[in-house]
């Protein structure tokens, strides 16, 4: 009788995993269409047709960093510099090292109207520099190695040798898992706490306070990087790497993660 | 025939060892023996040199002016050998005669250094200047050779400028130019005194500009002239060529000339004295001389930017006034055979800055440059001079095919205009060949035989056309949860294992505590091995029970009091009891009632009850529990 009530329970199982991969399948195959279409309207010079495509692709694979790469080359085409920027420095976050994002993510910033001057301090430059070279996971699976490392060479001495665990390897790796920690807490800062964002529209005032009443600061023009500070209502604080700042209308800027 | 083998193989290292970049410095004379303010020219030439060369600096050669005068550099290839090779060339000038020994000239090449090899001068005197020698060795205390070695304390030059019985002019002869034009900058010495030049105290401060200094005439041209009613000899004392590179305003200081004076000024028979004399002598032994220091003033000069009207594309900043001609080697080729043309663009200009005529990309051929010769020389007051371009063009195809004509463009400042020179053009007949011209692998390595890459345009990268497959962030999230997961497991292990050690080391240093502690653990352990022998019915498993209750207890209790096993009595084990839970403790009873029950039914013959047996562990229990209670 059990042996019964367990077989049927193996194929049940079996059958529920072929539906489920059947599905995954079928899913595949039609974001491959999309995006093979969406590449043919390109091909094609139809760019409106293929950033749509694109855009629908990204709603079922928001983690393509081609994906992204596509979407902006084709706002490039269009002229639309913001939005090319903004998918550049999407698909830039997914895969932080590739080589064509940069260069197109550059070369359409060298193509911007206002010009930016970074006055930030030469380390935070390197930092921001360094960091951007990583992913997100990138970062936490380093730091999760990293202790794995550290604790199971303790285990591992603990239980098959004797004594504690004080040799100078076991210290370089507590190193490195400090240095992983702060690379992690930096991640996290500079993800989440220092959010960048692009500017969409061609002319954006920027004010002293978050209202079209409040005086403006200064103008800035699409495509620029800013920092998000805060956010109050429909408004936005934002920071130059100039170190000028001010309030927006959120609905001018997008962010790039989120 | 192994002697030839070997010859020949070692002739062939010798060539390729040049072949392969054998760099060799040398320098030569074309002369050993001159006059005084005779020209001896001076050549430095390094072959096997690759990439670009500066031109070396000559070291001061005491007694001597030097002037470099320009560098032709020579590429050749022949039957697959190959060789090049870079001339500097200088113009020394003696000033004094006797023996000198130029000694070797450090030349750097590629980062490493050569030094040449020593040049012997014999310089004689000048007949003309026979008296001034006889004056200069009386004026000096020196031995009777003449030696110029001797070191004679000077009196500090005198900056006197309101002398007006000596002064030095700077001129230039124009003051509006254009960039890279020559203006002539000429030093005139106005004097009634008894002088002579000893040179330059401080250099001119010329930035910005390109010089070219005149060589000293022989025979200094002087003339007496009039000034603001005084009677001066006028002498021309140094001549400078000198090129602005871009247009701005200039003030040209033109640094100090020192002299030397006889003390007083004679009224008349001065300027009887200086027609006879060379204007660099003066004075006889016994005369008292003080030695000037003579400031010009500053010049001003205006350098204009080129007019942008009618400017050529190809014009590439050069001034002056030149002719161009062309000419190629053969009209009748093969098909991937070299064919040379040479250029030739001459004139009067700043010759250095000439650029070869900008070739376009050719279909038809391969194009590489091979050879360029400067030569400057000076034709009056004006820098001129020739230069030489070798370029060799490879046919591709057959057939006839066009060299095209190509321009050069300059601005001619005398008539501020723009001029365009062009070669003619060349038809070559090519014939097909099957054989491929291949370059000497020497020569394709070098810098000058390759193409830069030129970026014609930008734009941005193309789409990618194939979607990534999603295991990488099904990768990074299962990676992640597997590791904190492993990593979860691994602390809780890590604090076992720590907890484990700590307790290690606490019974390394207290054993009694080991003992109390792993006490009720080990009773247990023994207690649960009882279960089967409790409920046997065999006197014997009986017996052994009961043996091993009482043995557990004992056990248990040396344990818990650090007590020995063996050879505990009741008495001792009253006496603990007794201790510790006080003689009319019901537990104390029990305990000792339980260690009789042992004793007595270990060697009972006849089958126990099973209820003793119960009984007997319970009382074990109930002694484990208290006393765990009191004592830990």
């Amino acid at each position: 009788m059990k042996s019964c009530l367990n077989f049927k329970k193996v194929v049940l199982g079996g059958v529920v995993m072929m539906l489920v991969m059947q599905a995954g399948f079928v899913w595949a195959a039609e974001a491959m269409s999309s995006f093979d279409e969406a590449n043919q309207s390109y091909r094609d010079g139809n760019y409106e047709e293929a950033a749509r495509l694109y855009t629908r692709t990204l709603e079922e694979n928001p983690d393509s960093g081609n994906l992204y790469y596509n979407l902006g080359n084709a706002y490039f085409r269009l002229n639309k510099l913001g939005l090319a920027i903004l998918n550049y420095e999407k698909a830039l976050h997914r895969s932080p090292r590739d080589a064509d994002i940069r260069y197109n993510l550059n070369y359409a910033r060298g193509l911007l109207e206002y010009k930016v001057e970074d006055k930030r301090n030469w380390y935070m430059k390197a930092v921001e520099a360094f960091l951007q070279y990583f992913r997100w996971e990138e970062v936490i699976l380093g730091t999760l190695i990293s202790y794995l490392l550290v604790v199971g060479s303790w285990v591992f001495v603990l239980f098959f040798a004797n004594g504690l665990p004080w040799g100078w390897g076991r210290k370089a790796l507590i190193v490195l898992f400090l240095i992983s920690l702060i690379f992690l807490g930096a991640k996290n800062i500079e993800r989440n706490m220092m959010r960048d964002a692009i500017v969409l529209e061609k002319n954006v005032s920027v004010h002293y306070g978050p209202s079209s009443a409040d005086q403006v600061a200064f103008q800035m023009g699409e495509g620029l990087k800013v920092y998000v500070m805060d956010r109050r209502e429909k408004w936005s604080r934002i920071l130059l790497a100039s170190g000028e700042s001010g309030w927006v209308p959120s609905s001018q800027i997008s962010e790039v993660v989120g | 025939m192994k002697i030839l083998l070997f010859s020949t193989v070692m002739f062939l290292s010798v060539a390729l060892g040049l072949e392969a970049g054998e760099v060799v410095v040398t320098a030569s004379a074309d002369r050993n023996s001159a006059k005084v303010s005779d020209e001896i020219h001076l050549t430095i030439r390094i072959e096997g040199a690759q990439g670009s060369l500066q031109a070396p600096r000559l070291p001061g050669f005491d007694g001597f002016d030097t002037f470099y005068t320009g560098r032709s550099s020579q590429i050749s290839f022949v039957n697959g050998r190959s060789s090049s090779s870079v001339e500097f060339s200088y113009v020394l000038v003696p000033q004094k005669p006797g023996r000198f020994t130029l000694k070797g000239i450090e030349v750097q090449v590629e980062g490493r250094a050569y030094t040449t090899g020593p040049i012997n001068l014999e310089i004689v005197e000048d007949a003309n200047q026979v008296s001034r020698t006889q004056t200069q060795t009386a004026s000096y205390t020196s031995a009777s050779t003449g030696s110029s070695q001797q070191t004679i304390q000077e009196p500090e030059p005198v900056f006197a400028p309101g002398d007006e019985n000596i002064f030095v002019k700077a001129t230039v002869d124009k003051t509006t130019i254009f960039p890279n034009e020559q203006v002539l900058l000429t030093y005139s010495l106005y004097t009634r005194y008894d002088t002579r030049y000893e040179g330059f105290e401080e250099e001119p401060g010329v930035s910005g500009f390109w010089i070219e200094e005149f060589p000293p005439e022989r025979e200094v041209k002087r003339e007496t002239v009039r000034v603001g009613g005084m009677r001066y000899v006028k002498a021309e004392i140094k001549k400078l060529a000198l090129f602005p590179t871009t247009a701005a305003d200039y003030t040209i200081s033109p640094g100090k000339i020192k002299v030397s004076i006889r003390q007083e000024p004679r009224a008349t028979s001065i300027f009887d004295e200086f027609f006879n004399d060379s204007f660099f002598t003066g004075g006889g032994f016994f005369a008292r001389r003080e030695n000037r220091l003579l400031e010009p003033p500053p010049i001003a000069l205006k350098v204009v930017p080129f007019p942008s009207r009618g400017k050529p594309e190809d014009f590439k900043g050069t001034v002056g006034n030149f002719r161009m001609s062309a000419s190629i080697d053969k009209a009748t080729v093969k098909q991937d055979e070299p064919v040379t043309m040479t250029l030739v663009i001459e004139g009067e200009g700043n010759i250095e800055t000439l650029h070869k005529p900008d070739i376009p990309e050719l279909d038809e051929f391969k194009v590489y440059d091979a050879d360029t010769a400067s030569n400057l020389y000076k034709s009056g007051d004006v820098i001129a001079g020739k230069k030489t371009f070798e370029v060799v063009f490879i046919p591709v195809k057959a057939g006839n095919i066009r060299i095209p004509k190509l321009s050069f463009s300059y601005f001619n400042p005398r008539l501020e205009t723009y001029q365009t020179l062009y070669t003619p053009e060349f038809v070559l007949n090519v014939t097909p060949s099957e054989t491929k011209f291949k370059l000497p692998v020497a020569l394709s390595e070098k810098d000058e035989f390759k193409k830069q890459i030129k970026v014609e345009g930008r734009d941005i990268h193309y789409i990618r056309e194939r979607m990534p497959p999603r295991d990488i962030n099904v990768f990074y999230r299962g990676a992640i949860q597997g590791i904190l997961f492993a990593n979860i497991l691994l602390t809780l292990l890590l604090g076992v294992g720590l907890f484990r050690d700590h307790q290690e080391r606490l019974y390394a240093r207290d054993n009694a505590l080991r003992r109390r502690r792993r006490a009720k653990a080990f009773a247990e352990s023994r207690m649960r091995r009882l279960k089967s022998l409790m409920h046997s019915k065999d006197p014997e498993k009986s017996n052994r029970y009961f043996d091993e209750i009482g043995k557990i207890l004992t056990q248990y209790l040396a344990d818990k009091f650090g007590l020995s096993v063996h050879g505990m009595t009741e008495y001792d084990l009253e006496r603990t009891l007794t201790d510790t839970f006080g003689s009319e403790d019901p537990l104390s009873k029990e305990i000792l009632e339980l260690h009789q029950i042992c004793e007595e039914s270990r060697f009972a013959k006849a089958q126990v009850s099973e209820s003793l047996k119960q009984r007997a562990m319970k009382i074990l229990r109930e002694t484990i529990q208290r006393v765990e209670k009191t004592r830990r």
